[in-house]
């Protein structure tokens, strides 16, 4: 009677499955690779403004495919169910902790415009931005981490934060410059090679269930 | 509460609906969740749509679980939820299991 000796369980797995099609990781991956992108094509066109224009256009693509392919690919799959209220209690928390990093990209943008204007120093933003990124980071995949109960999320919250460390302070410390496509492309790519994994395995282990339905007295 | 049964004169009552494996799974997976569809139950379950189908109708039937009908976006779905009956009777099934097994350990 397992089922009725860890109830929790039950439900923790059951909502865990609704993570294993790897869609998330390697929307994680593909965000970080298209900051590479951003700053190539910044350089590319000469201005900061495209590349930056050009990154908030593929996220926001990003997005939009995420939630539809999440939809078709689980639906078919694992069906959907409406938590109890234990569980959307986490959800909404995690939701939060995903604002606030909306909150924490808004201050950064504005440190960063505050440097751009000379009213910061540079070499001050230079440690402290990373340092911000790098938290912030840490601190919203974290809280998915613990909130949505995928412990692989701590860790893209650190490999996530790494990309401007890496980016950044090597060239500040030691002259050495680390191009954008290896500090945040490399980073990216590990994660959306966990995520192809994850996809590959959960297609295989989880093929469209046959189409039916049940009537409210028996049959289909 | 449906019909029970008991083993032995000592032995508690235990509810023979949820007792029923398939309907223990239907009952255990809806009691971790507020609804699910047809589609989530039938994945939990490893049930055929009859199968679940005929279990379902015999929950709905005892009043242990309900079955709506309605419409996501433009496709059907059917919604299948515990009604406070039905998580009633798991709870004291549970208790009337624990029991029966308290007592065989000792």
């Amino acid at each position: 009677m397992t089922e009725l000796s860890d109830l929790k369980t039950l439900e923790r797995d059951a909502f865990r499955k609704f993570y294993e099609d790897g869609l998330f990781d390697l929307f994680v991956g593909l965000m970080l690779t298209t900051m590479a992108v951003g700053a190539v094509v910044s350089d590319w066109l000469g201005s900061e403004g495209a590349g930056m224009l050009g990154m908030l256009c593929i996220s926001a693509l990003l997005v939009v495919l995420l939630r539809v392919t999440r939809r078709r690919l689980l639906l078919t799959r694992l069906g959907s169910f409406r938590p109890g209220p234990d569980r959307r209690r986490k959800i909404s928390a995690s939701r939060l902790a995903l604002l606030g990093s909306v909150i924490a990209g808004v201050v950064v943008t504005a440190f960063a415009a505050a440097a751009y204007r000379e009213q910061v120093p540079l070499a001050t933003f230079e440690v402290v931005m990373p340092l911000l990124w790098f938290l912030n980071s840490v601190l919203v995949m974290g809280a998915m981490a613990h909130f949505l109960e995928v412990p692989r999320f701590y860790l893209y919250g650190v490999l996530f934060g790494l990309a401007m460390p890496l980016l950044v302070w090597p060239d500040v410390l030691w002259g050495v410059r680390i191009p954008p496509w290896v500090a945040f492309g490399g980073l990216g790519a590990a994660i959306v090679a966990v995520g192809l994994s994850k996809l590959r395995r959960f297609v295989r282990q989880y093929p469209p269930l046959p189409s039916g339905d049940v009537t409210p007295h028996g049959g289909h | 509460m449906a019909a029970t049964s008991g083993v032995g004169s000592r032995s508690p009552s235990v509810d023979r609906l949820i007792h029923e494996p398939a309907r223990l799974a239907i009952m255990t997976n809806l009691f971790v969740v507020e609804s699910a569809n047809a589609t989530y139950l039938l994945q939990q379950t490893g049930l055929t749509w009859g199968n679940l189908g005929s279990h379902l109708a015999r929950l709905e039937d005892a009043g242990y679980a309900r079955i709506t009908k309605g419409f996501k976006g433009k496709q059907p779905e059917t919604t299948i939820s515990l009604t406070p009956k039905g998580r009633a009777a798991l709870i004291e099934y549970r208790q009337q299991l624990l029991a029966a097994l308290a007592r065989m350990a000792e």
